[in-house]
């Protein structure tokens, strides 16, 4: 194929049209989920818990300047809900798609230890919203602006989430191509047997070949799901495995609102006809007129409109598919460093315990332990306590903290203990480096001890 | 089409089951991952008979306490200190069941904690009026308070008894002995009849693993005693080994301080017992336990193929040894030779790393005591 053909088939794809029923279908879910998922960790008081009563938090590198707002943090908790409402019926859809992502997004990155990979996919799913046309049908939106009511959009917009989609779970599956995963069954053979007084099938927790079993078939899942959705003749059962799937993880594993936000992903992709039968049922249960459910418009880009969300979709998918794979620039086993782990869709990949004790010594000769409740919750600590970036986080609060009380130039030394996946705990930090000293940054840390053992893949 | 399918299917089967570590093996006839059956084993076998052991040794006390309070003589107050040692080693075999009702009474904190408030006893003797179910009078009451009025309010023996002769404030002395004796007998009895009760069967039916399940309460309270009561009570702090007496012994702050020569045994007696809760020892009884548990979960370091139960009763045989090796009376021992006292506490902290790390995500249970070096 020359470059010619390339350019034309690649113009030729950004031309095409389709109906818009799939994406109005996924903005109101969207909205509902988004909806539920903020008032349930309203009523949960984890507000309170995870942004408001811990005295310190973990910024994200670079977003130093995100933390929580004190009483405020409510404000955006308010803000994000009611634009996933507006979201939802598709009302000023373009400003509230904006303020969700905002709102949401900086929620996301007050802190480090509540960092969820179906938090960053929220995120970039709100994101996307942005520059899509989902208000172009079955909307307030288009209701009171007839002239954007449209049958017809661009098939790129539709299908960039469907994109997005193949991503996470594909990534999600090269991730679980490793030795532990797939030779040992760890993390599972050690996740299964906690479930084992469920009723009728706890007693299969026990068994080995379950935890391989799961293990092997979660990660073909993975690989392959979005796959088998996107493939008309196979969809039906893809979806049938895509809830039972995930309605299992939420059975076994405190996962939250992610297998439902999953479940309602998926259905971006069924076919139009499909999502103009519930549009229909919606329509009917709400009395708009048939021509309000058949309009007759294309919705297009502008010339110039058209060429930005073209580069700009260019780069931001691929950041998508280089951004995870940025682990292999670090050296050593990266479920030990963890440089890179997050923002890479690893997905409940293993099992890690730690605990970390922190040691301040002054020139003056003072010497003491810090009791880390005093600083942080046990949520936090449990994070930091394996996670390298946190530690080194968390001795930089102690600094700060210690120069206050009257320590002359603290040096900050960490006594770790981390176990991964079964194996016995080791040192994850070297204990005689002072941690005050070290800066945080993209580079590889030296003072993160080498892993003792070898997980071979991805 | 189908054909190509079932290849790769048969294909990835057979990498499957090629790669499957064929040593591996999860099911050994003598262990269980049954945790009702651990849970029941660990209440009926286990907790109930050490605290019905507990009780007889306690009972013994309670008779000599009261022979001692009508009738204060040499001989008295001699069995009565008999019956308050063997008491205080029997102690230590039920200390770390500080779960379900125990908990709920917070047995431990009336108990055994020293060292002992001697101002705090002194006052209390004087006024007669004291309320000991609040945290100050923790250490007003219980094993160390009877070790400071049997055996430390003078330096001579026979001033001891005089103590108590006097015509002045004998009377008063005594009877604080009886307040804190009955108060002894009054909790013991509360927390054994509600195990009996209720307790019981809600303890065995809580068969989950999260937050407030029996199995995740019970290792939560076994690992928090070793670290904070075993590790830094017996050994870290009396030796200034933890890093906030910063290396300085304390001495006088031994378990026993008045009695001295029982120290090592009660830690000894500790060490034992804890061990022994592990292998699901106790009472002549052999039962499911955390180390068939873990066993039988197949809890082992994937790149040494180590079970987890031989590195944990491998660093506990580790300090029976050093404990075995201490002199009886661990004032002498931080006296004389303190390095052995600090080396317990070090390989106790590493036991205590196993336990809470290694152990708990071997079994996916979470810590939720948050830790407290408190010393």
């Amino acid at each position: 194929m020359t470059v010619t053909d390339l350019k034309t088939s690649f113009s030729s794809y950004f031309n095409q049209t389709s109906s818009p029923a799939a994406l109005a279908v996924f903005r109101m879910m969207f909205g509902v989920l988004m909806m539920i998922s903020m008032l349930r960790f309203w009523f949960k008081d984890w507000i309170f818990q995870l942004y408001i009563e811990p005295k310190h938090h973990f910024t994200f590198y670079g977003f130093e300047w995100i933390k929580p707002l004190g009483p405020y943090t409510y404000l955006l908790f308010i803000i994000a809900i009611l634009s996933a409402l507006l979201i939802c019926i598709g009302l000023f859809y373009r400003g509230a798609s904006i303020l969700f992502f905002l709102s949401f997004t900086y929620i996301e990155l007050m802190d480090k230890t509540t960092y969820l990979n179906h938090y960053y996919f929220i995120s970039l799913l709100s994101f996307l919203l942005i520059f899509l046309p989902a208000n172009a049908y079955f909307s307030v939106d288009a209701w009171r602006k007839p002239q954007i009511n449209s049958d017809k959009i661009p098939s790129w917009c539709t299908d960039s989430i469907r994109l997005l989609v193949v991503i996470l779970y594909f990534y999600a599956g090269l991730a679980k191509l490793n030795s532990d995963w797939l030779f040992h069954a760890l993390p599972m053979k050690i996740w299964l047997p906690a479930k084992n007084d469920i009723p009728f099938i706890g007693g299969l927790f026990n068994e080995l070949w379950v935890a391989y079993l799961f293990s092997w078939i979660g990660c073909l899942y993975d690989l392959s799901i979005a796959f088998l959705l996107l493939y008309k003749p196979t969809r039906k059962l893809a979806f049938l495995s895509v809830v039972t799937f995930h309605l299992l993880t939420s059975l076994l594993f405190p996962i939250g609102m992610f297998p439902y936000i999953m479940i309602g992903t998926a259905l971006i992709f069924f076919s139009t006809g499909f999502h103009q039968a519930f549009i229909r049922k919606i329509g009917a249960i709400l009395t708009v007129s048939h021509s309000f459910l058949t309009p007759v418009r294309t919705y297009s880009f502008s010339k110039i409109q058209q060429n930005l969300v073209t580069v700009g979709l260019l780069i931001f998918f691929s950041f998508q598919l280089l951004f995870p794979f940025r682990y292999l620039l670090y050296p050593g086993e990266l479920f030990w460093t963890e440089e890179g782990y997050r923002f890479s869709w690893r997905v409940m990949l293993m099992e890690k315990m730690g605990a970390a004790s922190f040691i301040i010594k002054d020139e003056m000769g003072k010497i003491i332990e810090v009791d880390n409740k005093d600083f942080l919750t046990p949520q936090q600590e449990k994070m930091m306590a394996t996670q390298p970036d946190m530690i080194l986080q968390y001795a930089h609060i102690l600094k700060e903290h210690y120069e206050k009380a009257g320590f002359e130039n603290p040096q900050i030394y960490a006594d770790t203990y981390v176990s991964l996946n079964g194996r016995i705990g080791k040192a994850l930090i070297d204990p005689t480096v002072d941690l005050s000293k070290e800066k945080e940054s993209f580079r590889p840390k030296h003072w993160i001890l080498t892993f003792q053992d070898e997980i071979k893949g991805l | 089409m189908k054909n190509i399918k079932t290849q790769i299917l048969f294909l990835l089967l057979a990498t499957l089951v090629s790669c499957v570590d064929s040593t591996e093996n999860i099911s050994q006839p003598d262990v269980s991952t049954d945790r009702k059956e651990m849970l029941t084993f660990w209440v009926e076998e286990l907790i109930l008979p050490s605290y019905a052991e507990f009780d007889k040794d306690l009972q013994a006390m309670l008779i000599t306490a009261d022979d001692f309070t009508t009738n204060p003589t040499e001989a008295s107050l001699s069995a009565f200190r008999t019956s308050w040692t063997e008491a205080y080693i029997s102690w230590q075999n039920v200390e770390m069941y500080e779960v379900g009702p125990a908990e709920k009474y917070t047995l431990r904190s009336f108990f055994n904690i020293y060292p002992a408030d001697v101002a705090g006893i002194q006052n209390n003797i004087t006024s007669g009026t004291a309320n000991l179910n609040l945290p100050p009078a923790y250490a007003q009451q219980g094993f160390p308070a009877l070790d400071f009025l049997l055996n430390g309010v003078a330096a001579q023996e026979e001033n001891i008894l005089a103590f108590y002769l006097d015509s002045e404030k004998g009377a008063q002395r005594l009877s604080y002995i009886k307040v804190l004796v009955s108060r002894m007998d009054t909790l013991l009895d509360q927390v054994i009849s509600e195990w009996k009760g209720t307790a019981k069967d809600d303890f065995i039916n809580r068969t989950g693993l999260d937050i407030g399940s029996s199995t995740a309460s019970l290792v939560n309270a076994y690992v928090l005693y070793y670290e904070r009561h075993v590790r830094s009570g017996k050994f870290g702090i009396p030796s200034g080994a933890t890093i906030a007496s910063a290396g300085t012994p304390n001495p006088d702050k031994v378990e026993a301080y008045y009695k001295k020569d029982i120290s090592g045994k009660l830690a000894k007696t500790a060490q034992l017992a804890f061990s022994n809760f592990f292998n699901g020892k106790a009472n002549g009884k052999q039962g499911p336990s955390l180390k068939s548990y873990l066993n039988s979960i197949g809890a082992k370091d994937p790149s040494t193929g180590k079970l987890l139960s031989e590195y944990i009763n491998e660093q506990f045989s580790l300090i029976d040894n050093l404990v075995e090796a201490l002199s009886d009376d661990y004032y002498y021992q931080i006296e004389t030779d303190n390095e052995a006292m600090v080396k317990v506490y070090q390989e106790m902290q590493k036991a205590v790393r196993i336990l809470k790390v290694d152990m708990t995500s071997a079994m996916s249970i979470t810590i939720t005591y948050t830790d407290n070096d408190g010393d």
